[in-house]
């Protein structure tokens, strides 16, 4: 065995594992501030300290520590509408974040991002249906339309992507790339025939697909939560393989990666938190490409670090962005869509110029 | 003592068979080099061996199994692969690339440990790569890039390790230095390597055995001078060599002539007078114009008897260094007799090879067309006190034709061809 005083290179690389601890700790505390302050902005002028009571009072088992009083009306504009708001933005913000990563991961290529596969195409679908004829489906006796048939009809679309897509031997990830925009065209396409004779129905249709929070309710949270937690963890488990596959499927193969079932649980993973995010928000453009690469600048392409910091980078980002949305002109709320879109767009070029830039030097 | 053997093996692209019943094996510390033309099969075969192609008829067994009944971890512990190029994404460091070697002995929770840091670090600086460990490998040249992915390769701690066409792009000194590397492995780790090759003096150069693969079938197995004759590769690539040892490296060198070409034989046979190499380029030439050529007389050991050899072109030949006898001339003359045309090579005349000329005198007289291609002058090239120079303007003065240059030489050889066959049809008629 060699020596074991370790040289500065050995020395740096043991080191990050203590730096990732840290970049993690100081995002979520982020995270955190960021929810407290988000939480005390909105039309109703409520003290930030009184928020805070009525947030922590209703905490189990700590709830009893904090007295004083406040109006029941205040206490159910920061129960029941800014705070779920809050975490739905979290929520999708963590979901788009992290099913980027893992689209940008599995085709090697830093333009994908969530929707690729045919998500957003499926979801508007369903969504606009919904709206225009009032097609829903019931979900244990509750009805909850438009989210439900943006799920089922983005899980449809991907799984239609994946069985054309899918051979003999497995699926090529180039082909799943071609099936996935040929979908998404062919279903723009039925979109469009919705939205001419959706009527009046077509304002509800295209806020839809600028993609709003304002809809946001516990129940939306409760329900997409799960999708996500599991998919997230599911997706993490898999990190050092992510890192293995971006040389290409065969040399991880070689490495002894099971690189058609890591695909698989990879794309399923994804879709479902992406397909889950979209039900409740419609389509936010941008987070799920932009926060990977901010999170690739600032952490490193090692997916062990890169999924937990894109995932509270773009809970905090969309958090923001949605607040800023839900206030910039009162008493309208412009949906988030537009401010991920605004904000991101700008960033994306620059990234585009700074590829160039490297190629060219 | 650790083999591995390749059973027979039929691999399928869709219905297309890309390998039929390929079987061989490999020892310890052997390293077998794969020939053969684009689309032969050589990847195919790699992919087979690195269970990335599932055979469809036999497997391939490491020792005594097959590694398409190991686990996927298992096999990346035992057999590890370099691909031609890898391309990296995203900005990993060299070391996050070599690291990547150990991932099948580390699992899914845990993190690399200091013992995989230290393998990495002893392999990297066996490969000359630690002291750029934290660099990023898409900054790297194409050699140091590829020393990473050997490196990677063999924190695997493999005992096969397939190599496909690994110097490929990179540049003759970054080709030498790797292929060393690789060859200093398998004689110290007593790896076994398969590697496929483009270029048949680095694989002639490092094998100890090499497998020629065409169609999808092996055409020969053996040492490099067995399978590496120009018969095997006239016949797997359809192209013309010159195979062998190379006096300075001993190695053995294999040197593309040209495809060859299907001439029609032509009726012309042309009787080259030449040596010290000014008569090989033209045997070539006229060879594959389809004449029919001879020469001499050539001392042995002389460049344009060697050519003569290779090309198996007849001649009339003499011991090395002697001057040319009685008996040599002679048979030149009987040689002579039979061509239809003399060609004189701008070649050096001492009182060796004088009677060359004597005998292109002969030839003239006996109506014989003598060509002389000339490149200076003969005064620089006689060492015979003008004796030579004498024989060259005689020779010119009773009808001896001057070219100056190859196309001159075969536009004349066209229109002596086309009398020639004009002549001999006459012949029939009357």
């Amino acid at each position: 065995m060699t020596s074991m005083n370790l040289s500065e290179a050995e020395a740096d690389y043991f080191k990050r594992f203590a730096r990732w601890k840290i970049i993690v700790i100081l995002l979520t505390l982020a995270l955190i501030l960021t929810i407290a302050f988000a939480v005390t902005i909105g039309p109703m002028q409520i003290p930030p300290l009184d928020v805070y009571k009525i947030i922590i009072k209703n905490i189990p088992f700590i709830g009893d520590l904090v007295r004083g009083g406040s109006s029941s009306i205040e206490e159910v504009v920061v129960l029941q509408v800014r705070l779920p708001r809050v975490l739905a933005a979290a929520i999708v913000g963590i979901a788009l974040a992290v099913a980027g990563v893992v689209l940008q991961g599995l085709f090697r290529n830093p333009m994908a991002d969530p929707y690729l596969i045919g998500i957003s195409a499926g979801a508007s679908l369903g969504a606009s249906l919904a709206i225009a004829f009032g097609i829903g489906l019931s979900f244990f006796g509750l009805i909850y339309s438009i989210p439900l048939m943006a799920f089922v009809f983005a899980l449809g679309t991907v799984l239609l992507v994946y069985s054309i897509a899918r051979t003999g031997q497995g699926v090529q990830m180039l082909t799943l790339l071609l099936v996935g925009i040929a979908i998404n065209s062919f279903l723009l396409a039925i979109m469009a025939i919705v939205r001419i004779v959706s009527g009046d129905a077509i304002h509800a249709i295209m806020a839809w697909l600028l993609g709003s929070l304002v809809a946001s309710n516990w129940s939306y949270v409760q329900i997409v939560l799960p999708f996500v937690v599991i998919g997230v963890a599911l997706i993490y488990v898999f990190a050092k393989d992510l890192n293995i596959i971006l040389l290409g499927e065969e040399q991880a193969h070689h490495l002894g990666v099971d690189t058609e079932r890591l695909k698989m649980i990879m794309l399923a993973s994804a879709t479902l938190i992406t397909a889950a995010a979209v039900s409740i928000s419609g389509i936010i453009g941008f987070v799920g490409l932009i926060i990977p690469h901010i999170a690739r600048i600032l952490v490193g392409p090692d997916h062990r670090i890169l999924i937990p910091s894109s995932a509270l980078a773009g809970a905090i980002v969309l958090i923001l962005c949605d607040t800023i949305a839900r206030t910039i002109v009162r008493p309208v709320e412009l949906p988030v869509g537009i401010f991920t879109s605004l904000l991101g767009c700008p960033f994306f070029i620059y990234l585009l110029r700074k590829r160039k830039r490297s190629v060219i030097g | 003592m650790v083999t591995l053997r390749i059973s027979g093996i039929d691999c399928y692209y869709g219905s297309i068979k890309a390998l039929d019943n390929v079987a061989f094996s490999v020892r310890e510390g052997e390293f077998v080099g794969i020939l053969g033309p684009n689309g032969s099969g050589k990847t195919t075969l790699l992919r087979a061996i690195s269970r990335t192609l599932k055979p469809r008829v036999g497997t391939v067994f490491l020792d005594d199994t097959s590694i398409y009944d190991m686990e996927n971890r298992e096999v990346a512990k035992n057999v590890a692969v370099v691909p031609q190029e890898t391309i990296a994404t995203f900005d990993f460091t060299a070391l996050d690339i070599v690291l990547m070697g150990r991932t099948p002995y580390i699992d899914r929770f845990r993190q690399e440990s200091r013992e995989d840091l230290a393998i990495v670090k002893r392999v990297m600086k066996l490969t000359n790569t630690w002291h750029f460990a934290e660099r990023l490998v898409n900054e790297l040249s194409g050699g140091e890039k590829q020393r990473i992915i050997i490196a990677r390769a063999l924190t695997q701690e493999p005992q096969l390790l397939l190599l496909d066409e690994p110097t490929t792009h990179l540049d003759i000194s970054n080709q030498l230095e790797i292929m060393d590397l690789i060859k200093h492995l398998c004689e110290t780790k007593k790896l076994l390597i398969v590697a496929v090759f483009h270029d048949f003096n680095l694989a002639a150069r490092y094998c100890d055995s090499i497998i020629l693969l065409n169609d999808g079938k092996i055409v020969a197995v053996g040492k490099s001078d067995e399978t590496l004759t120009s018969e095997n590769v006239r016949k797997v690539f359809s192209v013309d060599t010159i195979v062998k040892k190379h006096p300075v490296t001993g190695f053995l060198h294999v040197i593309p002539i040209s495809r060859p070409i299907n001439q029609q034989q032509k009726s012309l046979s042309v009787h080259l007078i030449c040596g010290c190499g000014t008569g090989s380029p033209l045997m070539k030439i006229l060879k594959d114009e389809g004449y029919f050529v001879t020469a001499g007389v050539l001392n042995l050991l002389d460049t344009d008897q060697e050519t003569a050899q290779l090309l198996k072109i007849p001649i009339t030949s003499e011991a090395p260094f002697s001057p040319i006898t009685e008996e040599a001339h002679t048979a030149n003359l009987q040689m002579i007799s039979k061509a239809k045309v003399i060609v004189i090579t701008p070649t050096q005349f001492g009182d060796g090879n004088l009677r060359n000329l004597n005998a292109a005198e002969t030839a003239l007289e006996k109506g014989i067309p003598t060509i002389l291609l000339e490149d200076g002058s003969i005064e620089e090239r006689d060492f015979t006190n003008g004796k030579a120079t004498n024989y060259i303007t005689k020779l010119k003065n009773n009808g001896a034709i001057t070219v100056k240059n190859t196309s001159e030489l075969l536009q004349f050889l066209d229109k002596l061809e086309n009398k020639n066959n004009k002549d001999s049809h006459q012949k029939k008629e009357t």
